[in-house]
């Protein structure tokens, strides 16, 4: 809608005027977000030198502080980790929680109300109140003693933990899906299990991209549980990875390779944000949360 | 009706199931917890003393956990009137019908998309840098000397310095909310309050605010929802374990818990739980508070 009106309207200058300190405003406002982006941008691609003494790519671009981090400070592994855990999570979220809120949308039967009351407020409950309990049993279990188990372990949590936020908001999605569509496939004798997967779900598609990418965002940022269950080195996700990377390299002294290390780390979250900016903008105003 | 009920189980079953496992039963179980001495975390129930509110009181006599509450709340509050009258004030001229909207409003909510790691470490290696930091360049740059001279991150200032940075990554998600609260109000409204020659100021006094009254609720629950889970900024700014400056309850709880190191006395996996059902009342009182105080006045619009 805003692009349309930008093509549209002539400028009044008399209204940009009036809009003037509201324009200062934000101004200030992202020149900082970018000079900040920025700065850590090129900082990534100068020597720590040139760091210190406030010139940046004096020296041209050193890509090599990239390869480094990749290789040596093994970025490459938690990236791959991270990236295993939030597409396997993501997918695996949907087939669980579509069919969920897809009954709890559609369907009137005892419970439901409960269900839904029970998962609106588990988006409101802290996480202390869940990780001793579940620390508890998974180490009594030996889950934690071995890397394949452990990382099953994580990506059964992150699963776990995004399923009241996934479901709630592809309820709204099933919800404002027409009627006539599941009548005309009865009639037609279509059994109800399939009338969803072949009709309903992709019909809820917008909202199962939407909740998705906010999942991939959630899972990959994620550094609460995965400090506590990540038991060994090989499984770190990046956030977590990232945080011991900048802890050793203020003792290596290595500042040019920790800022392209969260280069690397933003990318993948930014390069998302690009291109979907008004999908992800919507979505956090449209389903999900409500007042 | 028959078909249908076997399809509704058989499609909530996996849901609910993992619901129950990863949020119902620890909830339960943390409840429970919390009145007990338990040793070990992986200690069986029969090895847990039933010490009543033994764990309550031991925490509110513990000057660390004491001052990690005091600085939740005063992140929490002093963050929230920033982060409320920032992302409000954004919404209002984001809403204005200014150029370039889906740009500003796009850049503003970026930080919430990058990891709190990544942006954490960008505001401590760079913005606050006694070397080369943003701060000290721009103070040094506009002849300021003393203000170039502070070092952020010392214990005086490591708490507004981390406090700032926090509340930079949380503008743009309260200003959506409130973008789109504002956004949901006819224009007629304000149509008819110019007409009847209320100025701006005015007709924000009297229209805005009054029906953004349930999107303030939102704003704020959301807020202390994700206020008690203060951590990695937190972490991120401790230069020592069980920094006072920067200690929040969670902190304390990872300390406590998993954490090693000397700061440890005593394990007890119930006080842990304690800290959990803490946190969890003030989430529920503040969320009663907010519904008993602003009310919706079954305003319709």
């Amino acid at each position: 809608m805003a692009k349309e009106k930008k093509y549209r309207d002539p400028v009044n200058w008399k209204k940009e005027l009036r809009l003037a300190p509201g324009y200062l405003i934000l101004l200030l406002w992202i020149t900082f977000t970018f000079v900040l982006l920025g700065w850590v941008l090129l900082a990534s691609f100068s020597t720590t030198k040139e760091i210190f003494s406030n010139k940046l790519l004096a020296s041209g671009l050193h890509f090599e502080n990239y390869s480094k981090a990749w290789v040596n400070s093994d970025v490459a592994g938690i990236f791959r980790n991270s990236l295993i855990y939030s597409v396997i999570s993501c997918s695996l979220l949907i087939v669980i929680c579509a069919p969920a809120a897809y009954v709890l949308a559609r369907f009137i039967f005892p419970g439901n109300k409960l269900i839904q009351t029970g998962f609106v407020s588990a988006m409101g409950v802290p996480v202390v109140m869940i990780v001793l309990p579940l620390f508890g049993i998974v180490a009594n279990m030996g889950i934690l003693n071995h890397v394949l188990s452990n990382g099953i372990l994580l990506i059964f949590l992150y699963i776990g933990i995004n399923i009241p936020y996934t479901t709630i908001f592809l309820m709204t999605f099933f919800s404002n899906l027409s009627r006539a569509f599941e009548e005309a496939a009865a009639i037609d004798g279509c059994p109800p299990t399939k009338t969803f997967w072949l009709i309903m779900l992709p019909m809820a598609q917008p909202g199962i991209i939407t909740v998705t990418i906010f999942n991939f965002i959630n899972i990959w940022n994620e550094y609460f549980i995965s400090l506590i269950f990540a038991n060994s080195d090989k499984l770190r996700p990046i956030a977590v990875g990232l945080y011991s990377m900048i802890n050793s390299m203020k003792y290596t002294g290595d500042w040019a390779g920790m800022f392209a290390a969260v280069v690397i780390v933003f990318l993948p979250t930014f390069i998302l944000y690009i291109f979907l900016s008004e999908k992800i903008i919507a979505g956090v105003t449209g389903g999900g949360v409500k007042g | 009706m028959k078909r249908n009920k076997g399809m509704i189980i058989l499609f909530l079953t996996p849901a609910v199931l993992m619901f129950s496992v990863i949020f119902l039963y620890p909830i339960v179980r943390t409840v429970i917890m919390s009145f007990f001495k338990i040793d070990g975390i992986t200690d069986p129930v029969s090895k847990w003393q039933f010490t009543g509110l033994a764990n309550f009181t031991k925490l509110a006599n513990t000057s660390l956990f004491r001052i990690s509450m005091w600085n939740l709340l005063r992140i929490w509050f002093i963050g929230g009137i920033v982060v409320m009258s920032l992302a409000l004030l954004f919404a209002v001229i984001i809403t204005s019908g200014i150029r370039f909207k889906s740009f500003f409003r796009a850049v503003i909510y970026l930080p919430n998309i990058v990891s709190a790691v990544a942006l954490a470490t960008m505001w401590l290696q760079y913005v606050y840098s006694p070397k080369f930091g943003l701060l000290k360049t721009v103070f040094s740059g506009l002849g300021l000397d003393s203000l170039a001279k502070v070092q952020w991150l010392d214990n005086d200032h490591k708490f507004a310095a981390l406090l700032l940075a926090y509340c930079f990554g949380m503008v743009g998600y309260h200003m959506l909310i409130f973008a789109s609260g504002i956004e949901r109000i006819s224009s007629d409204y304000f149509e008819a309050a110019t007409l009847d020659g209320a100025n701006k100021l005015n007709q924000f006094r009297y229209i805005t605010m009054p029906l953004l009254k349930g999107v303030f609720k939102t704003n704020i629950t959301m807020w202390s929802v994700t206020s008690v889970g203060f951590f990695v900024w937190s972490q991120l700014f401790s230069t020592v374990t069980a920094d006072t400056q920067t200690i929040t309850p969670m902190v304390y709880m990872y300390m406590q818990i998993f954490g090693a190191g000397n700061s440890v006395t005593e394990r007890n996996s119930g006080l842990g739980a304690a800290i959990g059902v803490l946190l969890s009342v003030c989430v529920v009182a503040i969320f009663w508070v907010c519904n008993h105080l602003l009310k919706d006045d079954d305003l319709e619009f």
